[in-house]
């Protein structure tokens, strides 16, 4: 779209601020679709490559290969792959970023238009050239364009008829096949119905349990969940200040969002690492004396991570009407945040941080087989001294223990929900 | 070009210009008018003309591209953000979605009207003076939901809820009102019912209203004036009466017929 004469600025565009801001952010954004499509193909089509590699290799040549041709062959491929999917066809990357390759005006491109744009895509797109003008060099000189797609009158194709459903069909069977062939050996299978008769003493143990000993697991069982009440509850007063810092409709602006970006890039690494990973990691910082401080320390980490995450989705998804009502009075940005965003995000977080205490109590038991204290602890001991009837008694009361957690928690959350 | 005029209108707005998307959407083209105080201006124009824009422009909810606004002889396209929220309190606003907190009961959120006069401090802990409550109470009976005071707003009907919504504005003792399409989410009846509030307040508080509204027999029963937009620019201002069927089919286009609301 056109300025009108004159109105916008007496100046060029380019030669205001606000101009060259403009010019910048539409060429970031046109090569970010492209790429955001490209990356999707590629490692679509090579995820399938990779796959049907293995499973080829696998069941045909009984070796192990992830490429069968060499990794150069495989890149060119898998560029090429993606380059002739996205400029003949609907690719997988423009339908679930919901955009199509098509002439600016009228409906469809003919054959040589799409080749013309392949060879273009090759010399402006690879090598990002084409992004420095706007529209595209590449959009210009081929008429056509990645525009959002248009669902017109007539009907789309069932998805068994698309290339991207296709792709998907074909994905699942190959993983489907390359899964079982890994994971499932007839021997392994064998042995699972022929020895079952082996564990029958552990078996037998447990529902014979050893009630001498219900006192001190139910002493343990007690420190099982003060390690999750005081886990959680610590976990809360880091994650809420930090959750604001995490949202991304709330952290806009040059400062605002590097700080985002940084924050959810910590926080999902954070959590990618699983809370038995961590109490390994602080029964060897804080000595393994007091163990279930490590335990502690180990939900507390993986929490504030988990809870961040959920509380900042809640936030980006409040309702901005309030806040600009609250603006429009006159009131300063706390009193905003104060009348506007906190009582819509008061019940939920309580919600989530119930649901949190409840994964923490069996995250608790869990932390406690690797020696982080609490009822897990004392599991794990008997059943390395194989104690099996008092492990018995154990397992059946942390069974009881978390069935209880899950349906205070469940009817709690239901009052916030 | 830029001299006020000999009358001081109260509402100045001089080639007013908002660009969106990186310089691709155009909500408001060069738009210019004055509004003089008492007056009740309606906007009309089919959605998406920029009567939204427009409207959050003013109190700079919206910060303009381009273009001055004065109001009653300051520029408030000039203001810093903090200057700006003092000049906030005297503008009131009620929006098509009513912007409640639904959590919250009609009282809480009448209160918030206050906000604007309340020191930092006080208003974060929530303590607002005794004068505040009862004037909250005040306004809320004004509007009829005495009774609803301490109802959450989840429970109230849409009539009622823009009720409360124009009780908070009437907290703030606004000298504008600023209605961005008050009436489209109700039904005709209710929407009678609030725009005689906004009559009344016009009328008896001598506060300016500027109201955006979707149907011209509601904008010609309660407008002293009437602008109206197309694709962002202005293509009617004059009395109710000056709209007739030409002009009408211009604002929203041929195939148009008016509808009424009785």
């Amino acid at each position: 779209m056109g300025y009108p004469e004159g109105y916008l600025s007496e100046r060029p565009p380019w030669t205001t601020l606000a101009g060259i801001r403009n010019a910048l952010g539409r060429r970031a954004h046109a090569a970010g679709r492209y790429f955001a499509v490209f990356l999707l193909d590629a490692g679509g089509l090579g995820i399938l490559w990779i796959l049907v590699s293995y499973a080829y290799a696998w069941y045909v040549l009984h070796a192990t290969a992830y490429m069968l041709v060499p990794w150069w062959l495989f890149a060119v491929g898998v560029v090429e792959g993606a380059a002739l999917w996205g400029s003949f066809g609907l690719s997988l990357g423009q339908r679930l970023l919901g955009r199509e390759l098509g002439p600016a005006e009228g409906r469809e491109a003919s054959a040589r238009v799409r080749v013309r744009y392949f060879l273009l895509w090759h010399a402006f797109v690879l090598p990002g050239i084409g992004f420095l003008f706007d529209p595209p060099l590449h959009e210009r000189l081929s008429g056509l364009r990645l525009r959002p797609r248009r669902i017109e009158g007539t009907a789309p194709a069932p998805w068994y008829r698309t290339s991207s459903g296709l792709f998907v069909a074909a994905l699942l069977v190959v993983t489907c096949a390359a899964a079982v062939g890994v994971t499932i050996s007839w021997p392994a299978l064998a042995r699972l119905f022929r020895q079952a008769g082996e564990t029958a003493d552990f078996w037998r143990a447990l529902v014979s349990p050893d009630t001498s000993i219900l006192l001190d697991a139910g002493r343990d069982m007690i420190v099982t969940i003060f390690m999750a009440v005081l886990a959680t509850l610590f976990a809360v007063v880091v994650a809420v200040p930090l959750s604001f810092l995490a949202a991304r409709n709330l952290m806009t602006g040059p400062v605002g969002r590097p700080v985002y970006t940084i924050l959810r890039g910590a926080m999902s690494i954070i959590r990618s690492i699983e809370p038995i990973i961590w109490a390994i990691i602080f029964l060897v910082w804080v000595t393994a004396l007091r163990s279930a401080f490590a335990g502690v320390l180990a939900l507390w980490v993986h929490s504030i991570a988990d809870l961040v995450k959920l509380y900042a989705e809640r936030l980006e998804a409040i309702d901005q009407g309030p806040i600009e009502a609250i603006t429009a009075t006159g009131a300063g940005r706390l009193s905003v945040l104060r009348y506007a965003i906190i009582p819509q995000i008061v019940n939920p977080y309580i919600s989530f941080t119930l649901y949190r205490w409840d994964i923490n109590i069996r995250m608790a038991t869990v932390v406690g087989l690797v020696g982080g204290g609490g009822i897990g602890q004392r599991l794990i001991n008997y059943i390395w001294g194989v104690q099996y009837r008092q492990a018995g008694t154990v397992m059946i009361l942390i069974v009881i223990l978390v069935w209880a957690i899950d349906y205070l928690s469940a009817r709690l959350r239901e009052k916030f929900a | 070009m830029v001299c006020l005029p000999m009358a001081n209108p109260y509402l100045v707005v001089e080639h007013l210009t908002k660009v969106y998307e990186r310089g691709q959407v155009l909500a408001l083209r060069d738009l210019s008018f004055t509004v003089d105080k008492g007056e009740f201006l309606v906007v009309i124009g089919l959605s998406g003309s920029g009567k939204s824009t427009l409207l959050r422009c003013i109190n700079r909810l919206i910060e303009p591209t381009k273009g001055k606004i004065w109001l009653d002889g300051g520029e408030v396209t000039r203001l810093s953000q903090a200057r700006m929220r003092r000049v906030r309190r005297k503008i009131g606003m009620i929006f098509q979605q009513f912007n409640l907190v639904d959590r919250s009961t009609a009282i809480a959120n009448v209160l918030t009207g206050r906000l604007g006069y309340l020191p930092g401090w006080r208003a974060l802990l929530g303590w607002f003076p005794e004068e505040d409550r009862e004037k909250a109470l005040a306004s809320l009976e004004r509007v009829g939901l005495r009774d609803k005071a301490y109802v959450r707003v989840d429970q109230l009907s849409g009539g009622q809820r823009q009720r409360v919504g124009i009780a908070r504005a009437l907290m703030q003792e606004p000298e504008l009102l600023l209605a961005d399409e008050p009436v489209s989410a109700l039904d005709p009846a209710t929407s009678h019912s609030i725009m005689q509030y906004l009559e009344q307040m016009n009328k008896e508080d001598g506060v300016t209203v500027i109201a955006s509204l979707h149907f011209l027999s509601l904008a010609r029963r309660y407008g002293t004036r009437i602008i109206a937009l197309k694709d962002g620019q202005l293509v009617f201002d004059g009395s109710p009466q000056a709209i007739d069927n030409v002009k009408f089919k211009e604002i929203y286009g041929e195939d148009a017929e008016e509808v009424e609301v009785r």
